[in-house]
């Protein structure tokens, strides 16, 4: 695939530039600042884009407030933001519009180098990566609401995989069971949190996400 | 000159009492009303607070009293003016007293010269008498005068109260002002950690990552080595910005050692005087060292200085610290970093001031007292 790279450590972006080009994929530039991603984008029209949300000027949500905005103007475009740490609310602004190539990854996610790998196909296919570390932390945070504890243990790590982009098929190979008792899971979930059945699974993402973000 | 300064005193007072008694009877019936009762009262402490200018004067070119800039209330300006009243006509009629047993002295002394009828007996008894009676005058002037002062430093100066309230909200802004600089130094360690050691952690993990992806065991091992350089500069880093969140050596060695760490870790020559005698609070070496190390960065990182001088001395109860560099100058008193210098010396009653031309030199002086 394409890829335009924005990091504002030199290092990093460097290692990110060498791991795609080994991996075989194109990049096609590696910026340090949210600005110079924006032209970038404009000029190349990639695939997909990697952007860390803590750039100068500010060091505050540059990275985030760009990809929103490529978000808006390309939607045909790949977006992946990685966060020094779980902001719950940077994963909604990014996830408000729809849940199609879309990622938002833990920066050090970066390091388990076949996930991250894995995360950028998935993003790239059309679908979304959520890191798991958000997940778990968007589910503790709504322990306390009653649907969701509804959840037997089994249903909360399906509901853990479907919030992380995974296929059906995906889920069942991480979690060791067949896909019908994913898709019974899956029923079973959507009926306790009283979620309209939808078709496209990052349609999903998103209500799930929505329902645990309210 | 202070003599003069009671002598006026006790005349003000009589030019007092002339006011209370024509003002209290001009206005006495309209204080008394309700309706007219404000204004009058306005009127009153108007005419008192000339006549307080007056005394204010005279403490100031008699006694060569300081008064800061302070207005006292009306309140206070009645009160202070009926008890000067008061203490001035006292003052004045002790003043009476002395006069009058110096006459009746000159006359006794007088008729000791001239044969006269007075025994032996006589003449111990008046002494005695006229002896006791000075005495208890000059007692009674002494603590006249003693209280004139104090009354004038009730009302024309800060009182006890006032002071303390000063202090008070001294205290309180020093104590925001230091707990803004934590945060701000909080914040910078927040990033120190995660755009410097974060970063590099992350970078060595990627490159293992690729090691391990390697498809070539050349590759694989030239990827390892890379990580391998990798992890000792996440180490040098991660000892860089422990230190900068706190020198160990401060506890360790003392400020001298740390200081000289200091000049160690900067790229620019620093010339380093230190003379200090006695052993310093932890407190003040801490604030000493954040000063220098603070303003030694600053030369070497923004004022491309090519020296830096720094000066350490401890005269007495005060420790001065000196920084000066032969860079550009143009630094700012209320950047980030000076301002968290600045609550940290005022933190402990010291005081930091910044001199930076454009064009420079750069000064930079903290008094620290250490007592």
């Amino acid at each position: 695939m394409r890829v335009i790279l924005a990091e504002d450590s030199t290092l990093l972006r460097e290692g990110l530039v060498r791991l795609l080009a080994e991996e075989g994929h194109e990049v096609l530039a590696a910026v340090g600042d949210a600005d110079a991603l924006l032209r970038e984008v404009e000029a190349h029209a990639p695939d997909v884009v990697v952007t860390d949300i803590r750039m100068p000027p500010d060091h505050t949500d540059e990275g985030l407030r760009a990809a929103v905005r490529i978000r808006e103007l390309r939607p045909e475009i790949g977006v992946v933001v990685l966060s020094q740490y779980v902001e719950r609310n940077y994963a909604a602004q990014l996830l408000t519009s729809s849940a199609e190539r879309v990622g938002y990854l833990l920066k050090d996610r970066v390091a388990q180098v076949e996930e991250f790998l894995d995360a950028l196909e998935r993003v790239h296919a059309g679908g979304a990566a959520i890191d798991p570390e958000v997940v778990r932390q968007l589910l503790i945070r709504t322990t306390h609401v009653d649907p969701l504890t509804r959840l037997t243990p089994r249903e909360r790590t399906v509901l853990e995989a479907l919030a992380e982009g995974h296929t059906n098929a995906a889920i069942g190979e991480k979690l060791h069971i067949s896909l019908s008792a994913v898709e019974k899971n899956l029923n079973a979930i959507f009926d306790k949190l009283g979620l309209h059945r939808t078709t496209g699974y990052s349609r999903r993402v998103l209500a799930v996400l929505r329902y645990l973000e309210s | 000159m202070r003599v003069a300064g009671v002598l006026v005193g006790c005349l003000t007072a009589l030019l007092g009492l002339l006011y209370f008694v024509v003002a209290g009877a001009a206005l006495g019936a309209f204080l008394l009303w309700p309706r007219t009762r404000v204004r009058a009262h306005a009127l009153l402490a108007a005419g008192a607070r000339r006549l307080t200018a007056l005394e204010r004067g005279r403490r100031s070119l008699f006694f060569h009293d300081v008064f800061p800039e302070h207005r006292a209330d009306d309140r206070q300006i009645l009160r202070y003016l009926a008890a000067r009243t008061y203490s001035g006509l006292l003052c004045a009629v002790v003043v009476g007293l002395v006069d009058f047993g110096a006459v009746l002295a000159g006359i006794f002394a007088v008729s000791l010269t001239t044969r006269s009828t007075m025994t032996w007996v006589d003449v111990v008894s008046q002494v005695v008498l006229g002896g006791t009676l000075l005495f208890l005058a000059v007692q009674g002037l002494r603590a006249l005068t003693e209280q004139d002062a104090r009354l004038a430093r009730e009302c024309f100066g800060p009182s006890e109260r006032e002071l303390l309230q000063r202090r008070i909200d001294e205290l309180a802004t020093s104590r925001a002002a230091v707990v803004h600089a934590v945060d701000v130094e909080r914040r910078r360690v927040e990033r120190d950690l995660h755009d410097g050691v974060q970063q590099r952690l992350v970078a060595l993990a990627m490159l293992l990552g690729r090691a391990r992806r390697g498809r070539t065991p050349e590759r694989a091992d030239a990827l390892l080595e890379q990580a391998h350089k990798e992890a000792q500069e996440v180490l040098t880093e991660l000892r860089e910005v422990a230190w900068r969140v706190y020198p160990t050596a401060l506890d360790g060695l003392g400020l001298r050692e740390a200081l000289g760490g200091v000049s160690e870790r900067c790229a620019v020559p620093v010339r380093m005087e230190y003379d200090v005698p006695e052993p310093l609070p932890s407190a003040v070496e801490t604030a000493a060292y954040f000063v220098v190390s603070e303003a030694v960065n600053n030369a070497a990182k923004h004022a491309a200085a090519d020296e830096v001088s720094v000066c350490v001395r401890q005269r007495g109860s005060t420790l001065t610290v000196l920084v000066r560099d032969t860079g550009v100058g143009g630094a700012d008193p209320a950047g980030s970093g000076l301002t968290g210098l600045g609550s940290r010396v005022a933190a402990l009653d010291g005081t930091l001031r910044v001199d930076s031309p454009l064009g420079g030199p750069t000064t930079i002086t903290a008094e620290l007292p250490c007592a």
